[in-house]
C-alpha cells in the first residue's frame, strides 16, 4: 500500500515540513507529529545564526563599545561596536579577552565568608546571608562606612555606592587604582585645569596633525584609549593628498610607541618637562614658526639655559633646535603629556609645560576646550593617592568600622610603605565585591561577587571624550554563567532597610534605576520618540551620543607659568646606581589583565616574553655586571626589593632600567598566581610636589645577581643576537 | 524553503539544466601596512579567540611550542645605541607556490586554486610535520599536546571552527570560517561579493587599519588599488614562494586610501 516516494522528494518535503515537523507516514490520511525539543531555545536564537548585543568594555576605563556575537546563547567573540564614537568598530588587546572574564574558571559562585582573614578559607554562604550580613553591619556602622573603588567601576554603580554614603553621612567614594595612575588620568586632569580652566583628561585629535610629540605617552599601547589613538595614529599616517604626519616620542625606553616614531630620543628619566620648556625657550627667542607663534611661546617659556637642559636631558642641541622649528612650522602640532609624568615629582610642572606646546601651535586638545552639556548623569571623578591616604589614615583612627571595595585591589596595588594592610586589621568589618579571589579580598571577611561586565546593566559616560559627549551603555549579553549578584541590586536591597538611603535610592532594581535615567538623556544621534524606545535604543545602538553639532567655540587658555625642572629621585647614585622605569604592560595593564590566559600566553610586543616578569637593561649595563637573559636579579630600592629575570635590549638608556607592571600576583586565580614579581613592591609612599600623586617614578634601585637562572618564555630566538644559547 | 535549500536541492543529477550555481572564484590578499602596524597585539589576541587557537604553558613557551597563528615579530635595525625595533605581523602568507604542500604525504596541506588559499585539512593530517619544516615563515604551529581549555572557557569556542586535536599541524586560513559565511550570503542575495564584505578577525579589530583584506581579481577592491605601490614588498620573496600576504614599507604614506 505505500506510495513510492524517492529520496529527492523526501528531502524536498523534510525541508518543507521545516526543523519541527517531519513526514511520519505515508498511510492516508497524512499524519504529522510535533516534535517537541527537550529544551526550547529562546526565540531569537538560530542554530548556526549568530546574535549581536552591544555594550561597554570595562577591561579599562576608557569605554569603548562592544557587540558581542552569541551562538547558542553563547558568547563566542567581541568585536568593536562600529557606531560608537570612542572605538569606531575596533577594540585592543585586552578588549578581545573580555571573554575570559566571563568564562573565568576561579570565578566565584555565591558570597563566600573568611573567618580569619588571610587564611584563604572561605566557606560558602547563601545570597540572602551575605547580604543580610552586610545590611546589618551598615545598620550599626551609621556614617562610618567607606567605598574604594577602582576605575573600572561603571558610572552607575559609582552612583549608588554615592547615594548610599550621602544618605548616611559618609564621605563619599574613593577611586583610585594603578592603572590610572600609571596613566596619570588624575594628574593629567588637574593640569588642564590649570591651563583651560576644566579639570578633565584631555583628549588629542592626531587624525589631522601635521607634527605629534609625545613626550612619555604610550599612547598606542595602554594610555587612556590606545584603541581611539590607534585609529586616530591610522589616520595621521596616510592623510588626503599623501601627506604623512611626523611623530617623535621622547622616553627612556623604547615603548610600542617609541617603535612606531619618527623620531625616538632615549631622554633622561624625568626630564620631558626641561625639553618642552628648551623647546619653547628655542621658539621663543629664535623667532621661529607661523606668525604669532614666537610671540605667545615668548609669554610662555620659561627662564632656562637651553644648553644646559640639551645636557641634561641626553638631547643634542641641534635637534632639540630642529624639532623646535619643526614643531613652530607646523600648521597643526600636537604635543601629548604621557602618563609617565604623573609619577615625577616635577609633573605637574613638565605637564604645564608640553600642555604650553599646545597653546603656542592652538591646539587644545578635545575634552577639556569645551563645556559639555549637563546630562543628568553621576560620572566618577578619579582621587588622587593623598585621598588614599587620608582613606588609610580615617581606616588606621577606627573610623571606618565597613570598608567596601569594588573594582580595585590595593593590597596589591598599593606600595606597602602606604600601610593599607595595617590599617585593614583596625576595620571590623572588610567586604569585597571581587569576582575572582585577588590579594584584597583575601584579606577581607566577606565576598559578595558582581557579576562580569559582560552579565551586567550599566552606563558609562566616555572618558577621553573626543569632542562630543557620549555615555556608553552596558547589557547583559548571556546568562549569567555563576551565580555572582549584580552589586547594584545588593546595594538597593541593602538600602531598602536603611530609612535614608531608601529614601535616596527609591529604585527596585538597577534596572529601574538605568531606565529613569536613561528616559532623562537628550536627544540622540538616532531616533527614538518615547522613553520606552529611547532605553531600547540606547541599548541597541550600545549607548547615547548626539549627531554631530557645529564645533562650540573653544576655551581660551587661563593665564599659567611654565617652570622647568628636573625630576627628584629616592636613592642616592652609588648605591642606587639606575633609574627605574616603571610601566604598565600592553597586555596585563596593571596586573588586573594577569588572571587571563590570553594575556598571559600572548607575548609582549618589545620583549616577545610570555607568562614571565622581567627587567629590562643595556647590553652595556649586562656587560658590566655579567647579566645574561633569564639571569635572576635582586633588584633594591630604599623602598623594598624583588627578584626578577633579566632581558638584555638595546632598547633603554644604559642609566635605566625598566619592569613592567601587571605580574606577581598571589592570589587573582590560576593563571595569574606565582608567576613573576610586583613592581610595586619597589616604591615608596612618597607625594608628588604638587597635586597630590604618588611618586612611583622617582626611584632608583640596585642590581644584584643572585646566582640563579630561569628559561625565558620568549617568542624570539636570541641565538647570534646577545646570547651564544638559547636555553640551558 | 529558503533560496539556498532550493539551490542545493537542485544541484541534483535530475536537474542537471539548472543554472550553475558554483561559487565564483577569488584571489584573497592580505596587505600589510607597517607604517601603521604598532606591534599592539589586538589582532594576535582576536585571532585566538575566533580560531580556537590554544594558549601553550609557560613550559610549552620555553620549548619554543608557542602556538599563534599570527605573531607580532620584533626585529631590531641599526647599530650601538641607533638600534631601533621594527614589528613584522607574521601568519600564514597564503604562497601560491607553497612549499609545505608537495611534502605532504597525505595532501593534508592542499591549495585552493579557486579561491588562492592554503587549505589545511585537519582530519587527514597525520603529523609528519614535514609542512612546518618545509615553510621558511615558521607559520605552521604543531600541536604537541590535545588542547586544554579549562572550565567554562570552552563556552567561548567558536562553533564555526574545529578544536584540533593533538599531533595536527594548523596554521592561519584566512578566517576561511568568515569567507564561506560571506559566500553563501551572497549566494542566497544572489549577487556577487562586496569588496570590504569579507574581513578576517585580524584586520576587523586592527585599531589603525594597518591590515587590508579583499579579492585581488576585483580591480575596484581597495587591496587591488593599493597593490603595485613603491613600499610594497614580500617577504622571503626571492623563495619564490608568491605569497599572498603583501607588506608595506614604514616610513612613507601612498596617500588617501587607508
Amino acid at each position: 500500500m505505500t506510495e513510492k516516494i524517492s529520496r529527492r522528494d523526501f528531502l524536498r518535503l523534510g525541508a518543507a515540513g521545516a526543523a519541527t515537523g517531519v513526514l511520519a507516514g505515508c498511510t492516508s490520511p497524512r499524519r504529522w507529529v510535533v516534535l517537541e525539543p527537550f529544551v526550547r531555545p529562546p526565540e531569537q536564537q538560530v542554530s548556526g545564526v549568530a546574535t549581536w548585543y552591544a555594550t561597554t568594555c570595562r577591561q579599562c576605563p576608557a569605554g569603548c563599545g562592544v557587540i558581542v556575537r552569541l551562538m547558542n546563547g553563547r558568547a563566542v567573540k567581541l568585536e568593536g561596536n562600529p557606531e560608537h564614537p570612542l572605538n569606531r568598530g575596533k577594540l585592543c588587546a585586552r578588549g578581545q579577552a573580555g571573554l575570559q572574564m566571563l568564562y573565568h574558571p576561579d570565578r566565584l559562585s555565591g558570597p563566600l565568608l573568611q573567618s580569619t582573614r588571610g587564611s584563604r578559607e572561605f566557606s560558602a554562604i547563601d545570597w540572602n546571608e551575605g547580604i543580610n550580613r552586610l545590611f546589618q553591619a551598615l545598620e550599626k556602622a551609621g556614617p562610618a562606612v567607606a567605598v574604594f573603588g577602582g576605575a573600572t567601576m561603571s558610572d552607575h554603580l559609582f552612583d549608588l555606592f554615592s547615594r548610599l554614603l550621602a544618605a548616611v553621612d559618609a564621605p563619599a567614594p574613593v577611586i583610585y587604582d594603578l592603572y590610572t595612575e600609571l596613566g596619570g588620568y588624575r594628574m593629567l586632569a588637574q593640569a588642564m585645569g590649570q591651563v583651560y580652566g576644566r579639570a578633565a583628561l584631555p583628549a588629542y585629535r592626531l587624525a589631522e596633525a601635521d607634527v605629534v610629540f609625545s613626550f612619555g605617552a604610550e599612547f598606542l599601547g595602554t594610555w587612556t584609549s590606545a584603541v581611539r589613538y590607534g585609529v586616530e595614529y591610522g589616520a595621521f599616517r596616510s592623510q588626503p593628498y599623501g601627506k604623512r604626519g611626523l611623530l617623535v616620542h621622547f622616553e627612556p625606553r623604547q615603548s610600542s610607541t617609541a617603535v612606531t616614531a619618527d623620531d625616538y630620543v632615549a631622554i633622561a628619566p624625568g626630564s620631558e618637562g626641561l625639553v618642552a620648556g628648551a623647546l619653547l625657550r628655542i621658539i621663543a627667542d629664535g623667532n621661529l614658526g607661523l606668525p604669532g607663534r614666537a610671540e605667545s611661546a615668548r609669554g610662555l617659556a620659561p627662564s632656562l639655559d637651553v644648553d644646559q637642559a640639551a645636557r641634561e636631558s641626553g638631547i643634542p642641541l641641534e635637534a632639540l633646535q630642529r624639532w623646535a622649528r619643526r614643531f613652530a612650522e607646523a600648521e597643526r602640532a600636537v604635543a601629548i603629556p604621557g602618563g609617565a609624568l604623573a609619577g615625577s615629582s616635577n609633573g605637574m610642572l613638565a605637564a604645564r609645560a608640553i600642555e604650553a606646546l599646545n597653546v603656542v601651535s592652538g591646539s587644545a586638545p578635545a575634552g577639556v576646550n569645551t563645556t559639555p552639556p549637563d546630562l543628568g548623569l553621576a560620572r566618577k571623578s578619579l582621587n588622587t593617592f593623598a585621598d588614599v591616604q587620608s582613606l588609610i589614615a580615617r581606616m588606621r583612627a577606627g573610623e571606618v568600622q565597613v570598608l567596601l571595595i569594588h573594582s580595585t585591589n590595593p593590597a596589591y596595588e598599593l606600595p606597602a610603605a602606604a600601610g593599607f594592610l595595617e590599617a585593614l586589621a583596625q576595620v571590623p568589618l572588610v567586604v569585597s565585591f571581587g569576582p575572582i579571589v585577588d590579594e584584597t579580598a583575601v584579606w577581607s571577611d566577606l565576598i559578595l561577587p558582581d557579576r562580569s561586565y559582560l552579565e551586567s546593566f550599566g552606563y558609562e559616560v566616555v572618558s577621553p571624550d573626543f569632542g562630543s559627549p557620549v555615555v556608553s551603555s552596558q547589557q547583559p549579553v548571556v546568562t549569567p554563567v555563576f551565580d555572582a549578584r549584580a552589586t547594584g541590586d545588593v546595594l538597593l536591597t541593602v538600602a531598602r532597610g536603611i530609612p535614608a538611603a531608601a529614601a535616596a535610592m527609591p529604585w527596585g532594581d538597577e534596572v529601574d534605576y538605568l531606565n529613569q535615567m536613561v528616559a532623562g538623556l537628550p536627544e540622540a544621534a538616532y531616533p527614538a520618540s518615547t522613553p520606552e524606545e529611547k532605553r531600547a535604543r540606547f541599548q541597541q545602538h550600545g549607548g547615547w551620543w548626539p549627531a554631530p553639532a557645529a564645533a562650540a567655540p573653544a576655551l581660551r587658555p587661563q593665564p599659567f607659568t611654565v617652570t622647568a625642572q628636573r625630576a627628584a629621585f629616592d636613592g642616592n647614585e652609588t648605591d642606587y646606581p639606575y633609574f627605574l622605569h616603571v610601566y604598565p604592560s600592553v597586555l596585563l595593564s596593571d596586573g588586573r589583565g594577569a588572571s587571563l590566559p590570553l594575556l598571559q600566553g600572548v607575548p609582549d610586543p618589545m620583549t616577545t616574553i610570555a607568562w614571565q616578569s622581567w627587567v629590562e637593561l643595556h647590553p652595556a649595563t649586562a656587560g658590566r655586571l655579567e647579566i645574561r637573559d633569564g639571569d635572576l636579579l635582586r633588584v633594591t630600592s630604599p623602598h623594598g626589593e624583588i627578584v626578577a629575570a633579566a632581558y638584555v635590549t638595546p632598547g633603554i638608556r644604559p642609566d635605566t632600567v625598566a619592569i613592567p607592571a601587571g605580574q606577581g600576583h598571589q592570589d587573582l586565580g590560576r593563571y595569574a598566581r606565582d608567576r613573576g614579581s610586583n613592581v610595586v613592591q619597589l616604591l615608596g609612599a612618597a607625594l608628588t610636589d604638587e597635586g597630590g600623586g604618588l611618586r612611583w617614578n622617582g626611584v632608583r634601585v640596585a642590581l644584584a645577581r643572585t646566582g640563579k637562572r630561569i628559561a625565558t618564555a620568549s617568542l624570539e630566538s636570541k641565538v647570534g643576537v646577545t646570547e651564544g644559547l638559547g636555553y640551558e | 524553503m529558503s533560496e539556498l535549500e532550493t539551490r542545493l536541492l537542485d544541484r541534483g543529477p535530475s536537474a542537471a539544466a539548472a543554472p550553475k550555481t558554483e561559487l565564483p572564484s577569488h584571489k584573497w590578499t592580505m596587505l600589510i601596512d607597517l607604517d601603521k602596524c604598532t606591534g599592539c597585539n589586538a589582532c594576535v589576541v582576536a585571532c585566538h579567540v575566533e580560531n580556537n587557537v590554544p594558549i601553550r604553558s609557560e613550559r610549552e613557551v620555553i620549548r619554543g611550542h608557542g602556538q599563534h597563528w599570527i605573531r607580532i615579530e620584533r626585529y631590531w635595525e641599526g647599530e650601538g645605541d641607533a638600534q631601533r625595533a621594527t614589528f613584522l605581523p607574521m601568519l600564514c602568507q597564503q604562497c601560491s607556490n607553497a612549499p609545505c604542500e608537495p611534502v605532504c604525504p597525505v595532501y593534508a596541506s592542499v591549495h585552493s586554486e579557486r579561491e588562492n588559499l592554503n587549505l589545511q585539512v585537519y582530519n587527514r593530517c597525520v603529523g609528519t610535520r614535514f609542512c612546518g619544516n618545509n615553510c621558511p615563515y615558521r607559520a605552521r604551529q604543531f600541536n604537541w599536546f590535545a588542547p586544554q581549555f579549562e572550565g567554562p572557557i570552552t563556552e567561548m569556542l567558536n562553533p564555526d571552527v574545529t578544536v584540533r586535536s593533538g599531533g595536527v599541524m594548523e596554521k592561519c586560513t584566512f578566517c576561511v570560517q568568515r569567507i564561506r559565511r560571506v559566500e553563501e550570503d551572497a549566494l542566497v542575495e544572489g549577487r556577487p561579493l562586496r569588496d570590504g564584505e569579507m574581513v578576517p578577525a585580524c584586520a576587523q579589530t586592527c585599531p589603525t587599519s594597518a591590515i587590508v583584506f579583499g579579492d585581488r581579481s576585483d580591480p575596484q577592491s581597495q587591496v587591488a588599488q593599493r597593490l603595485g605601490g613603491q613600499r610594497e614588498f614580500q617577504v622571503l620573496e626571492h623563495l619564490g614562494t608568491a605569497p599572498n600576504v603583501y607588506y608595506l614599507k614604514a616610513g612613507g604614506s601612498d596617500g588617501g586610501a587607508g
